[in-house]
């Protein structure tokens, strides 16, 4: 599967009822080793009900600035929410359908990007 | 609306768009080889269209020729697509680090083509210009 076809895709309740559209997928480095790291494991969707793309990760992250950006997009985003892999009932052309009794996590990614220096090494 | 949070997951959480999507390629020393264009996901046990009753893993990072795809719509047919193994990836951060040369990747085949067929036929192309 490329990733490219769940990106953006439209996602539906078990009863076939539309919740919103694909803006991120999660994974996490826990996987089977493969080569020097763990290969990453698919974690979860993102989901937003209100529109198919997200923007730098606002409704993620703890970032606070530009204020009034952050805001925005915030607002924009509300509503978002994270289900799991294993609540994904069926990944259909076009569409991903999830499962009788899936949950919903706040999207929040673990750690704020000022705990993560792992991903704001000077290059 | 507040949400339960997530379980904090033992490893490095990345998100696609985010961490992974549009990063910079860099081989073993340094030299940019791509850029991630598109991730290869199958299932553990070698499915190629997994769903949420079996773990899914990242097994390549696919880069190719997407400007039109992305002005367009639609993506590169799957023959299109160069692989990265992720086995050859050795870290994640503002760029992804690969631990081999990048000359051994077929990602790279049009610069060797550029450079054995068209810059090595220019007088003085074969050898480093220092």
């Amino acid at each position: 599967m490329i990733l490219g076809d769940l990106l953006d895709a439209p996602v539906n309740g078990p009863d076939d009822e539309p919740l919103g559209y694909v803006v991120d997928v999660r994974f996490v480095l826990d996987g089977p080793l493969d080569g020097t790291l763990a290969a990453p494991r698919l974690h979860g969707l993102l989901v937003s009900a209100r529109t198919g793309t997200s923007f730098l990760g606002y409704e993620r992250t703890g970032v606070r600035s530009p204020a009034l950006v952050a805001r925005w997009l915030r607002w924009r985003h509300r509503g978002t929410f994270l289900v799991h892999w294993q609540d994904v009932q069926a990944v259909e052309p076009g569409a991903v359908r999830l499962r009788d009794g899936y949950r919903r996590y706040s999207p929040d990614l673990p750690g704020r990007p000022s705990q993560r220096p792992d991903l704001h090494r000077a290059t | 609306m507040n949400l339960p949070p997530d379980e904090h997951p033992p490893g490095l959480v990345l998100d696609a768009r985010l961490h992974l999507l549009d990063r910079q390629v860099l081989d073993v020393d340094g030299v940019p080889v791509c850029t991630v264009d598109d991730l290869e996901v199958h299932g553990v046990d070698g499915s190629d269209l997994p769903d949420g009753s079996r773990p899914a893993v990242v097994t390549s990072l696919l880069s190719g020729a997407v400007l039109a795809t992305r002005v367009f719509g639609g993506r590169p047919p799957s023959s299109r697509w160069h692989r990265i193994r992720w086995t050859h990836v050795a870290d994640v951060g503002t760029t992804v680090a690969l631990g081999v040369r990048g000359d051994t990747l077929d990602v790279t085949w049009t610069e060797r083509w550029v450079r054995d067929r068209v810059i090595g036929r220019l007088p003085g192309g074969r050898h480093d210009p220092g």
